[in-house]
């Protein structure tokens, strides 16, 4: 792995701006706003936010996709947009609904076209698939057409069709879109092997929180086209990801008691929203509470909405 | 008539409306096709010492004018969409609504078109006035009218006829590439059916085709036979008839084979 | 300097050979389908091959043009677009695509953009309208060896000048925001290029020649094949290699602000 030593990426100032609409309705938007930050090679961070916050714009840049309006962007010493073809060797690039693969083909055809596109020499080429397969568990998927698969196997054919040419830095945007439950988990534990393994940088764009706690280490939260948080998921953790919220459908109305580590957001005769702060009371005792006294038809544990833990981060109104 | 049709209809007029733009780019483009058509027709009659098949330059530009009009203002690429519809299975939900399948899809197609019918019309209309002046006959060019109507309504009643083929074929492509060159010919949406040598016209005018474009364009030519929209309402029924046993022997095979 | 950039040249010719590869892979994975596309394309052609048969039929010879010509403009059409459309399929497609943002995959790639974008898909449904050109002189167009190399060298130009102007006309859209740009013009080329431009008065006619360059495409090849003429030849190279170089110039500029489908741009 070329690791010169210096930080894998650096962004300062960055600025992104479009300009859209016709003729009279013609509006400027600026969908990256200032941003700066640097990433250490072998990093894991994840670059999150809301939608339209402005991180596939960001992600974009960094891979030489759109040019920066204002601002300094150097991945890998080199500048993104300027660069592209070089960089384009060194980096790997996987956008959720953007497909690197052919879609009548095998993915294997494709890692041919892909080879002789990075110069790998065949035998190399057909090594690393080797290597590739038994890394992301995957050898019985390379050798059936693209569209027989299914999205899940597809994203892990995707991975091994960016990583064939051992990029320093894998760039993600989205990539568990549209997955289950158990095919993102185990695409995140992907993520995670390859960093271990190969010292691979990663950079992951996400709006899903879960994403955050198991593949990242590093968290950079967006929103409005501004950075509003960077710091370690472990502080994120503690601080915010605390919180669950608890929907209950009643079947008649009820008064609700005052519970300690719950706050009540919302009551009517027929539903309840409720956030536990599980640091200081489990969701499983709350849940033990309510079934034991209340008139429950339905209940179910959910996430905070991202939004509503970006709006928390500084106490900003929604 | 059922109240669908109305509905129908209207709903399909609002679609095309909401969308100017694509209806401007549809008039510019009727204009670029009927210019250049025209344009050619005339640079031939004055080589030809003014008239060719009975037809002088200024019935000619009329007659383009109106057969292109009634061409175009017919969405072309119904059969590539019914075709997907097939395959991707709109149709299957469509058939558990009360309304029947094809009477709704026609009238809301037919729906679309006229917004388009009644604009080249007008743009038609213009731009005959500018190059070549009145049209040889009033009466031929306000019977024309109720003919543009009913050409649009033939040619889409076996657009659906042709599409319903797809249940069976699986591909659209072939059908449709072939129905527009029948209507180019056998249409005489290029060239006026008298053009043809007499064994070829002889066919034509048994065909229903030439009711799509040659009908409306014959009349506001300055030939005024009324006649012709009593073949043009005679083939509407057939064609209609056979564009809901179509769908009907479709929708049979859909239930059996499946989506 | 220029052994490096030798070598680069290289590189990128064997990355684009490798895609154009696995566009033909593509392209004959579904052969069901093939067949009947190619089928329906040479009912296409053969429906304006009557036309053309009729029309001069009735009408004889009109400023140079009879059916015999006719028939050259219609097998130089076939053939080039054909040709045009059925290997560089994404050529009429850069407009939409850069509006909707596609051209991601292949900026993701250590390739020339816009090279790998038009060899990165084959439709077969055109090679059709090519082998029904080919056939259509070969019986009608009384090849000999001079015509038959006018007819190849006119083919490589006007197809040349198509692609250069599908391309311009795409990349437009990057300039207006919107992809409509590219249909725009590939729709007003295909249509004009069926009529002998000699049939247009002069402001059309000059239009045919410049603008929306036509002319070039059909008319002044299938002319050339019977009528020879240097300056007229020369004009066409040159119309040609004018509309290559722009494309290039007009795709590379544009992608300066692609905005791959991060905004909504349509009113």
């Amino acid at each position: 792995m070329r690791h010169s030593g210096r930080v894998a990426i650096e962004v300062r100032g960055l600025t992104k701006t479009f300009v859209t609409g016709r003729r009279r309705a013609r509006r400027t938007i600026e969908a990256v706003r200032d941003i700066s930050f640097s990433v250490e090679p072998g990093e894991r961070v994840a670059y999150i936010g809301p939608n339209g916050a402005g991180k596939s714009t960001s992600i974009k840049v960094l891979t030489g996709i759109l040019h920066a309006t204002s601002g300094e962007v150097q991945v890998l010493g080199l500048v993104p947009w300027r660069d592209r073809r070089r960089l384009t060797r060194r980096i790997g690039t996987l956008f959720g609904q953007r497909s690197q693969l052919w879609f009548e083909l095998t993915p294997l055809q494709s890692f041919r076209l892909l080879a002789a596109i990075h110069r790998i020499e065949r035998a190399e080429a057909q090594a690393r698939v080797a290597e590739l397969a038994e890394l992301l568990d995957a050898g019985d998927l390379f050798d059936q057409p693209i569209r027989s698969l299914s999205l899940g196997q597809r994203m892990r054919c995707e991975l091994a069709a960016c990583m064939l040419h051992r990029p320093e830095i894998l760039f993600l945007d989205e990539p568990t879109i549209g997955l289950d439950l158990l095919a993102k988990q185990l695409f995140r534990d992907l993520l995670v092997r390859l960093n271990h393994e190969r010292g691979t940088t990663i950079f992951l764009t996400s709006h899903d929180v879960a994403d955050v706690e198991h593949v990242a280490r590093r968290v950079v939260i967006v929103n409005h086209g501004s950075i509003i948080y960077d710091d370690a998921v472990a502080t994120l953790r503690r601080t915010l990801l605390a919180t669950k919220l608890i929907e209950v459908g009643l079947s008649s109305a009820v008064d609700i008691p005052a519970l300690d580590g719950v706050t009540v957001l919302e009551h009517t005769a027929t539903a309840a929203r409720l956030a536990v702060d599980t640091a200081r009371r489990s969701v499983r005792d709350v849940l033990d509470v309510l079934l034991d006294t209340w008139p429950v038809a339905d209940i179910s544990v959910v996430d905070p909405p991202l939004e509503d833990v970006i709006a928390e981060i500084y106490g900003a109104p929604r | 008539m059922p109240p669908w049709v109305g509905v129908a209809v209207r709903t399909g007029a609002r679609r095309v409306l909401a969308e100017p733009s694509a209806l401007l780019m549809q008039v510019f483009f009727y204009l670029l096709v009927t210019g250049a058509v025209t344009s050619l027709w005339r640079v031939a009659v004055e080589a030809n010492g003014g008239t060719v098949a009975g037809y002088d330059a200024r019935a000619l530009t009329w007659y383009l004018a109106l057969s292109e009009g009634a061409y175009l203002a017919v969405h072309s690429r119904i059969i590539e969409e019914i075709g997907d519809d097939v395959a991707g299975g709109t149709v299957a939900s469509e058939m558990l609504r009360p309304a029947p399948v094809v009477g709704v899809r026609l009238a809301t197609e037919l729906g679309k078109a006229l917004p388009r019918l009644a604009v080249n019309c007008g743009a038609g209309v213009l731009l005959c006035l500018l190059t070549v002046g009145a049209p040889p006959s009033t009466a031929g060019l306000l019977l024309a009218v109720p003919a543009m109507l009913l050409a649009g309504a033939c040619n889409l009643a076996a657009m659906h006829g042709v599409a319903a083929l797809t249940f069976w074929l699986r591909d659209a492509r072939t059908s449709w590439f072939l129905y527009q060159k029948l209507i180019f010919i056998f249409g005489g949406m290029l060239l006026p059916l008298q053009v043809l040598p007499p064994w070829l016209h002889d066919v034509a005018v048994r065909l229903p085709f030439m009711t799509m474009t040659y009908v409306p364009a014959r009349l506001a030519s300055g030939h005024v036979e009324p006649e012709l929209l009593l073949v043009q309402l005679g083939w509407l029924a057939v064609l209609a008839a056979f564009a809901t046993s179509a769908f009907a022997g479709g929708e049979r095979r859909l239930q059996a084979v499946g989506g | 300097m220029a052994s490096a950039a030798c070598k680069r040249w290289v590189v990128d010719v064997r990355a684009i050979a490798a895609t154009s590869r696995g566009a033909f892979a593509e392209s004959v994975a579904n052969p069901k389908a093939f067949w009947a596309q190619v089928a329906a394309m040479m009912i296409n052609d053969l429906g304006w091959m009557a036309f053309w048969v009729l029309f001069f039929d009735e009408v004889g010879e009109v400023r140079g043009w009879d059916g015999e010509r006719a028939l050259l403009l219609l097998a130089v059409f076939a053939t080039s677009a054909g040709l045009v459309l059925g290997l560089f399929t994404n050529a009429r497609h850069i407009g939409r695509m850069a509006a909707d943002g596609e051209l991601d995959a292949a900026l993701a790639l250590p390739v020339p953009p816009l090279t790998y974008l038009l060899v990165r898909r084959i439709s077969p449904v055109n090679l059709g309208d090519v082998l029904f050109g080919i056939v259509l002189f070969a019986v009608s167009g009384r090849p000999d060896a001079g015509r038959v190399g006018i007819f190849v060298v006119g083919v490589a130009a006007s197809a040349g000048l198509l692609l250069g102007f599908l391309v311009v006309t795409g990349s437009l859209g990057f300039f207006v925001g919107h992809g409509e740009t590219g249909d725009l013009g590939f729709n007003a080329i295909l249509l004009l290029a069926n009529y002998p431009a000699d049939f247009f008065g002069g402001p059309t006619k000059l239009v045919l020649y410049t603008v929306i360059p036509a002319a070039f495409v059909t008319a002044v090849p299938a002319t050339l094949i019977d009528e020879f003429d240097w300056a007229q030849a020369a004009l066409l190279l040159a119309a040609s290699a004018t509309f290559l170089v722009a494309a290039w110039a007009t795709f590379t500029l544009g992608l300066r602000r692609y905005s791959s489908g991060s905004v909504w741009t349509q009113a």
